[in-house]
Formats: structure tokens, C-alpha cells, sequence
């Protein structure tokens, strides 16, 4: 009588057991866009720089262009044959499609936007949801007189040599310093007499 | 008889529990996907990186050095070479390719220090900011404009026109005496120096007036 009771107690702790493991699986919630690349492997691809590109090798019937900025900004002016897909809203589901479809049929997806850091979140974004067809096109645009202006830029191009900077500026002060100690005049020292006391007349003691 | 089935039955717990194990740990083996996701979600890193509260200007920038903020650290994420050439003052090098490493992690991973990254632009430095958030390291800035916005606000600043406002005069105080913090030499530093000498400022002599001694009196 004692066995059967314990195991009794032993097969209802299996099954709440299971039922409890059943209900975790359940209850746990898939995220919508899961990343198919790791942190290392991205890594290694924004080393490699195959992932840029200029404003003429896009020429190219297998090359979508996608404009990654405003709605509003993309009526003032766009590049020719580009889609809108904004920033904030690239992974929603329409979006998220399109470029499901672009890698389906083979074709690479080229992101602009006012500059290529501002295309770097979703070109980063992209490639870590596992979109490998995706590039940056290094341009800036800016507007003249209301018409869009891209021209080819290189990317992180030093403009200015800090310690050069430095050094330059002290030589020219030095120069300049050393025409201007020339020419003060001699300074004269003022000479402070100090005057003597003069000895009181002698006065008569006692 | 329902009892002596059971009975059977449980004799084979063990296996059965050991069995049930090993099904959800292959399960475990079976989900490649969820190995690489690592970090936060992708919904969470694009409402992230859009927000622009990561960038921190040249000018706070500098204000926080000269006043010699210890809890502010730079990073410096362009390759050795550049590093070497030219970089801010009290800069770390960790170059893009060693983003990743262990030694790196000391740095990136901790929550004393405000990190700043930067690059010569903001490109690079933005990329490694991306990454580090996604596994989510806490308290990483990045420098906007990078070095050469640093050149051209903080090491040679641009001299507001006659009709500029009031207040870009004395952002340009401001950027010009952190050049000079910086070593930067002006020629009218010296200019004024000789000014000074030109005309020292007279002394004021201050006369004391002496006191008349009283005419000598006949003593007794």
C-alpha cells in the first residue's frame, strides 16, 4: 500500500513537471525580426569595406536604390529610380518584404541618405537580420536652389592635421614675436630718488 | 489492476524522465538561430540607433576635458597607424578589428566611465557604437564630427563675422582658449604681451606726507 502511494506521488510530479515545461514553451514569445549574424561576423564584413559603394558603379540592372531618409525629403529630391524606405521605419512589415523579395531574386539593395553615416544604422541593421545584398552608397546630398546635388565622397578622410596645426601656429607666433620684440623701444627705468633725510639742525640740549 | 500497470510503468521513470532531458536539450542543439541572436532585439537596437542622444559635440567635449572630467574616457577607433599620427589628448586605441577582443571588453563593458568613441569622422566610430549596443554596453558616446570636426571647432576655430550674434563671439572665446589649452599659439597672444610692456602702468606714488617735526623747543 505504501509503494503504490509513492508511486502515486511520483507520477502526478512527472506529469505537472511536463505540463509546466509545455506551458513555457507556450508562453514564450518569438521575436519578430531575429538577427542570423553575430556581432563577430559583422564585424568582419565592416572591416572588408565590400560593402561600399560609389555614385558610378551603380549602373546596374540588378541594383535597387533606396533613399533612407523622410518622406519629405525624398519629394524635395531624390536619385533616380529610388524607393522611400525611411530609418525608423524599416522593419515593419512591408519593408521588411521588400527586401526579402530583392534578396530573393538577386539583387542588391544600395541604401543613400544625406550622408553615409546616416545610412550606417540601417545598412547595420539590414545586414545583421541576415540581408547580405545590401551596400551604402558613399554620397552626400545637399540641396541648391531646391534641386538635389550628390557627389561622390571618401569616407572618413582626415581633413586636418591636428599636431601640424599646432606646430605651424607656433612658429608663425614666434615670428610674429620676434618682429614685435624688435621694435619696442627701450624702456627707461624711472630711478626713485629717494630722498635723504635731512638732519634736523642740532638742537640745543640741556 | 489499474495499480499494477501503473507500477509497471513506473519502473521505467527514470528512463522516461532521462529520456524527456535529452529530447529538450537536442531541441536546444536544433535552434542555431537562437545561438546568434545575441543581444538586445532588433526593434529595441533600431529605436536605439536612431536617436540621436548618443552624439556628444566637440564643445561639451572640450569643456569636460579642460575641466578635467574623470569620468569621461576617449576611444579611439581608427587603426594603429592613424592612432600614432594624430589622436585627442589621453586617448585609447582600440582599433575596429579588436572591437570584440577580451582586453577591449574591460574597456567597453563597464558602467564607471562615460566612453566616448570616435573616428575621423563619425562613421566608424558610429558602427562600433551599433555593435556595442546591441550587446548592450551601457554608457557609450560618440564624438560627433569625429576628429575633424575637433579640428575645425576646438583646434582652429572659424572667427565669427562683425554681424554675427553675441553668442557665437563667445563660442569663439571659448573655442579659442581651448586651442590654446591645447598649445595652439596665436600671434596676438604676443602682441599683447608687448602692449603690456609698451605702456607699463604708472605707480601711483603714494606720498606720505611726514610729519613736521615741531621746531625745536629749548629743553628745561
Amino acid at each position: 500500500m505504501k509503494e503504490l502511494e509513492k508511486t502515486k506521488r511520483i507520477s502526478i510530479a512527472t506529469t505537472l513537471f511536463i505540463l509546466i515545461v509545455l506551458i513555457a514553451l507556450l508562453a514564450y514569445k518569438r521575436p519578430k525580426h531575429l538577427y542570423t549574424v553575430n556581432t563577430a561576423h559583422t564585424l568582419e564584413k565592416l572591416i572588408s569595406q565590400d560593402y561600399l559603394i560609389s555614385l558610378n558603379e551603380i549602373e546596374n540592372p540588378s541594383n535597387v536604390i533606396i533613399d533612407i531618409r523622410s518622406q519629405f525629403e525624398f519629394e524635395k529630391g531624390s536619385l533616380k529610380g529610388a524607393i522611400n524606405i525611411y530609418t525608423p521605419e524599416i522593419l515593419k512589415d512591408e519593408n521588411v518584404a521588400v527586401f526579402d523579395e530583392l534578396k530573393e531574386q538577386n539583387k542588391t539593395a544600395i541604401l543613400y541618405g544625406t550622408n553615409p553615416s546616416e545610412v550606417n544604422a540601417s545598412f547595420m541593421l539590414l545586414y545583421q537580420l541576415g540581408f547580405d545584398n545590401v551596400k551604402i552608397l558613399t554620397i552626400e546630398n545637399s540641396y541648391v536652389q531646391n534641386k538635389l546635388i550628390s557627389k561622390n565622397i571618401e569616407i572618413e578622410k582626415s581633413q586636418g592635421d591636428v599636431k601640424a596645426f599646432i606646430a605651424q601656429s607656433l612658429i608663425k607666433a614666434a615670428k610674429n614675436a620676434e618682429k614685435k620684440i624688435i621694435v619696442p623701444k627701450k624702456i627707461q627705468k624711472k630711478v626713485i630718488k629717494v630722498k635723504k633725510k635731512k638732519k634736523a639742525p642740532a638742537e640745543g640740549g640741556c | 489492476m489499474v495499480n499494477r500497470r501503473i507500477a509497471k510503468i513506473s519502473a521505467f521513470r527514470y528512463k522516461i524522465l532521462a529520456a524527456i532531458f535529452i529530447l529538450l536539450a537536442g531541441g536546444l542543439v536544433l535552434l542555431p538561430k537562437y545561438e546568434k541572436h545575441e543581444g538586445i532585439n532588433a526593434q529595441e537596437l533600431l529605436s536605439n540607433v536612431i536617436s540621436p542622444e548618443r552624439y556628444i559635440s566637440t564643445d561639451i567635449l572640450a569643456d569636460k576635458l579642460i575641466n578635467q572630467d574623470p569620468s569621461y574616457l576617449l576611444i579611439d577607433v581608427r587603426d594603429e597607424e592613424s592612432f600614432n599620427k594624430n589622436t585627442l589628448p589621453n586617448a585609447i586605441n582600440i582599433p575596429m578589428s579588436r572591437l570584440l577582443d577580451e582586453d577591449s571588453n574591460m574597456y567597453l563593458d563597464q558602467d564607471v566611465y562615460n566612453i566616448v568613441l570616435f573616428s575621423n569622422d563619425n562613421f566608424y566610430a558610429d558602427q562600433a557604437w551599433i555593435l556595442c549596443t546591441r550587446l548592450n554596453y551601457k554608457n557609450l558616446h560618440v564624438l560627433k564630427g569625429g576628429i575633424n570636426q575637433w579640428y575645425n571647432t576646438i583646434i582652429n576655430p572659424l572667427k565669427p563675422s562683425e554681424n554675427m550674434p553675441a553668442e557665437a563671439f563667445e563660442l569663439y572665446n571659448f573655442r579659442k582658449a581651448a586651442s590654446m589649452y591645447y598649445g595652439v599659439a596665436y600671434p596676438e597672444q604676443f602682441k599683447s604681451k608687448v602692449v603690456v610692456k609698451k605702456a607699463p602702468p604708472k605707480k601711483k606714488v603714494i606720498t606720505v606726507k611726514k610729519k613736521k617735526k615741531a621746531p625745536a623747543e629749548g629743553g628745561c
